[in-house]
């Protein structure tokens, strides 16, 4: 009982995250066609930018800058570069981002170094929220999932219910028309790619502070984020939040379990011969948890290809 | 089609990779087995990409099982399993051609960047399960083991490990480039141009697909096969996703869209790497630079360039043309000196031996070593020298782009060999 409850929190908690990330992603993509392969690349830059500036101004000032900075490149990526190549594809733009999150990667080795620095959450976030069974439940995980859940709040109201988020609705689906009828569409998708580009950047400014902050933390998200769109279905926020969930809910539960395939045999009396075979049989799904969602990916384009609340391309 | 001249271009190219090896030192014949292996990697790749239109950013995973395959073989051939040693990297192509068939089934359900993202988390799938399984992937410290002389040959040097290498990757692309003129050579194509049309017409295009990406992966596998006898080892790092970025950095800086692009590509970076491994820590960041370069301004890549050159060297006013060419090359250079001494500055100045010396030092901040010249760290002069490389040699660049742009509008073609106003359409999507 207290694995599970301690497990769903995290899962929960790590699946805001994800949303957190893999919202601009699905939001750009929606909108502009144009998979951003640099998206975790901007999350990456949101805790450096954070722990750069917080070790000056403290850690309230840098979860503030990080993502106006980290959207502001964003910003200036889709006004200057994407334009180049736009005329030669999709597959140009994925390349190009490609090549900007090889870039930042890179420079952030330079400045920073090829290992984890030193960025924590300042002590008066550093108690436990609550205990169950015991144990201390830290309050930041909670406050992780918390600044998700009310910026996901504001990008929600100011899409549905303000002037702007007609507009930028209105773009997402005829951005021809929406032009005609006189809204500056480039300005629109340059706006949209920035806030998602600072999305990003806060949540890499939140959740640097809990996580390690190293020069892999990018790709390493940034491929269960690509699984994560997937699995939900690109273009689709809805897709992209259940995807988040099950996918943090899952490999939290797996870090815990010591369940194997030989286990699994043995319901049926023959555990003896399946431990015998090793290999695969033996794994135990706490050591392979980080393969969890590439799995869970596989089976869903097996069963529904166009992702779960995805449309058939 | 082939002209006379590619065809004398080529036999003093193998003319030259024959010869010249015995005379070279052991490092020199090393990173020339690297470089072949990263030329049929890179061939193997853009099959894919160049041929059928798909965007893999997972070939490690190909490459990587490749390997591990030729070296349990190895390791058999050791314990007293007879096979010659020289067709080791048949393992490796069988199990590319295997791994390719499953993995390229999930992966071409889909296409686009979906396709680009299943293939990535393909190969991640390999990359977080491979520490854990101890019997096929010998965990973290990978599987080691030896070439085994055969009929006489010892296989102890390199410059036979080099043979070896360069006679499978002649006969791997000379068969990938065999495949693109047979008449499934040409549905490949078809897939990438039209995908809707070929199944109109009766093909079932998700198994073409499979069987394009299942053939990549085999030449996939062969390269990493030949790794693996080169090296007598593999670890589960192969599976990694700078693995798979390096290949199609190499196959777009070299040019997808012309068959032996990848090669120029791969053997440029490969080459390069060599050189300057020693020299820079930055190096993979100048690649993300160069590719990006290439990405904005010449798409098409270094092959696309000078198949454009050939293609109009009728045309070529060498005369006219002479100045502005030599007048780009000198302001990219400024530009890459400017770049090169920014970047290595900034590499040394926030750099863990310079944060030593900065705790040391009495006063200020001290100076610090780079080309051979004491630099001070807060003098004008050296922040102003790398902001006038690069302008200078910018200015001069955005001119002779100029007059290029100029020259190729008059003779008519407008989709030169560099990017200059609007991009023309074209090119895979």
């Amino acid at each position: 009982m207290e694995f599970a409850i301690i497990s769903t929190l995290n899962g929960v908690t790590y699946g805001l995250l994800l949303f957190m990330v893999s919202a601009g992603l699905t939001l750009i993509f929606g909108m502009m066609g144009v998979l951003n392969f640099a998206h975790a690349s901007f999350y990456m830059l949101g805790a450096y930018v954070a722990y750069a500036v917080s070790s000056i101004f403290g850690f309230w000032i840098g979860l503030i800058v990080a993502p106006i900075v980290v959207g502001l490149i964003g910003m200036a990526v889709e006004r200057f570069l994407l334009p180049r190549v736009h005329a030669h594809g999709h597959a140009h733009e994925l390349l190009l981002t490609f090549g900007l999150a090889l870039i930042i990667e890179e420079l952030i080795k330079l400045f920073f170094g090829d290992f984890p620095v030193n960025y924590q959450m300042p002590a008066d976030l550093r108690f436990s929220a609550f205990s169950v069974f015991g144990s201390n439940y830290p309050f930041y995980r909670l406050f992780i999932g918390g600044v998700a859940v009310v910026m996901f709040a504001v990008l929600w109201l100011l899409l549905t219910r303000t002037r702007t988020g007609i507009v930028v609705r209105a773009a997402e689906r005829l951005p021809a028309m929406a032009e005609a009828l006189g809204h500056n569409i480039p300005m629109v998708f340059m706006f949209v790619f920035g806030t998602g580009a600072a999305l990003a950047g806060l949540g890499g400014a939140v959740a640097g502070a809990f996580y390690p902050t190293n020069p892999n933390m990018g790709i390493e998200l940034g491929v269960i984020v690509f699984v994560v769109v997937v699995v939900g279905g690109l273009g689709s926020l809805k897709g992209s939040l259940l995807a988040s969930l099950l996918i943090g809910l899952f490999s939290s539960f797996a870090v815990g379990l010591d369940w194997s395939l030989a286990g699994l045999f043995g319901l049926f009396g023959l555990g003896d011969w399946a431990r015998s075979l090793g290999g695969l049989m033996t794994l135990e799904l706490s050591s392979v948890s980080a393969t969890i969602p590439f799995a869970l990916m596989l089976i869903v384009l097996l069963v529904r290809p166009a992702g779960l609340m995805g449309e058939p391309n | 089609m082939a002209s006379m001249r590619t065809i004398l271009i080529l036999a003093a190219i193998l003319l030259l990779l024959v010869a010249v090896p015995p005379f070279l030192g052991i490092a020199w014949q090393n990173a020339l087995v690297n470089v072949l292996i990263a030329s049929l990697f890179a061939l193997a790749f853009n099959l894919l990409i160049g041929q059928a239109g798909l965007l893999s950013f997972g070939h490690a995973a190909y490459f990587g099982i490749g390997a591990f395959a030729a070296l349990h073989l190895m390791i058999a051939v050791e314990d007293g399993f007879d096979f010659p040693t020289p067709l080791l990297p048949v393992a490796g192509a069988a199990a590319g051609l295997l791994v390719g068939i499953v993995a390229g089934y999930f992966a071409t359900m889909r296409s686009g960047v979906y396709f680009a993202l299943v293939t990535l988390a393909i190969a991640e799938l390999f990359h977080s399960l491979a520490p854990h399984l101890q019997g096929v992937f010998g965990g973290e410290s990978g599987v080691s083991s030896m070439r085994m002389p055969w009929q006489g040959i010892v296989f102890g040097s390199i410059i036979e490990v080099y043979y070896l290498t360069l006679g499978w990757v002649l006969i791997c692309g000379l068969a990938l480039w065999t495949y693109t003129r047979t008449p499934f050579g040409r549905l490949t194509l078809a897939l990438r141009d039209n995908e809707q049309r070929v199944r109109f017409l009766g093909y079932d295009a998700h198994a073409a697909k499979v069987i394009v990406f299942a053939i990549s992966a085999m030449f996939s596998g062969v390269a990493g096969a030949l790794l693996a006898i080169s090296n007598e080892t593999a670890n589960y790092s192969l599976f990694a996703t700078d693995v798979s970025a390096q290949v199609v950095l190499q196959t777009f800086v070299g040019g997808s869209t012309v068959f032996f692009g990848p090669v120029v590509g791969a053997a440029a970076f490969t080459l390069f790497s060599f050189l300057v491994s020693d020299l820079t820590r930055s190096w993979v960041f100048y690649q993300g630079l160069i590719f990006v370069l290439v990405m904005l301004f010449a798409p098409t890549g270094i092959g696309g360039v000078v198949q454009f050159h050939a293609r109009h060297r009728r045309q070529l006013d060498r005369s006219r043309l002479a100045g502005p060419y030599a007048l780009a090359l000198l302001g990219g250079l400024l530009i890459a000196g400017g770049v090169v001494y920014l970047t290595e500055t900034v590499a040394v100045l926030f750099g863990q031996g310079y944060a030593v010396r900065m705790r040391d030092a009495v006063d200020g901040l001290p100076n610090y070593d780079l080309f051979g010249i004491s630099w001070n760290p807060v003098s004008i002069l050296t922040w102003l020298l790398p902001l006038v490389l690069v302008a200078v040699g910018g200015v001069i660049l955005v001119r002779a782009r100029r007059s290029i742009a100029g020259f190729w509008d008059r003779v008519g073609r407008s989709d030169g060999p560099v990017e200059t106003k609007a991009a023309a359409p074209g090119g895979p999507a």
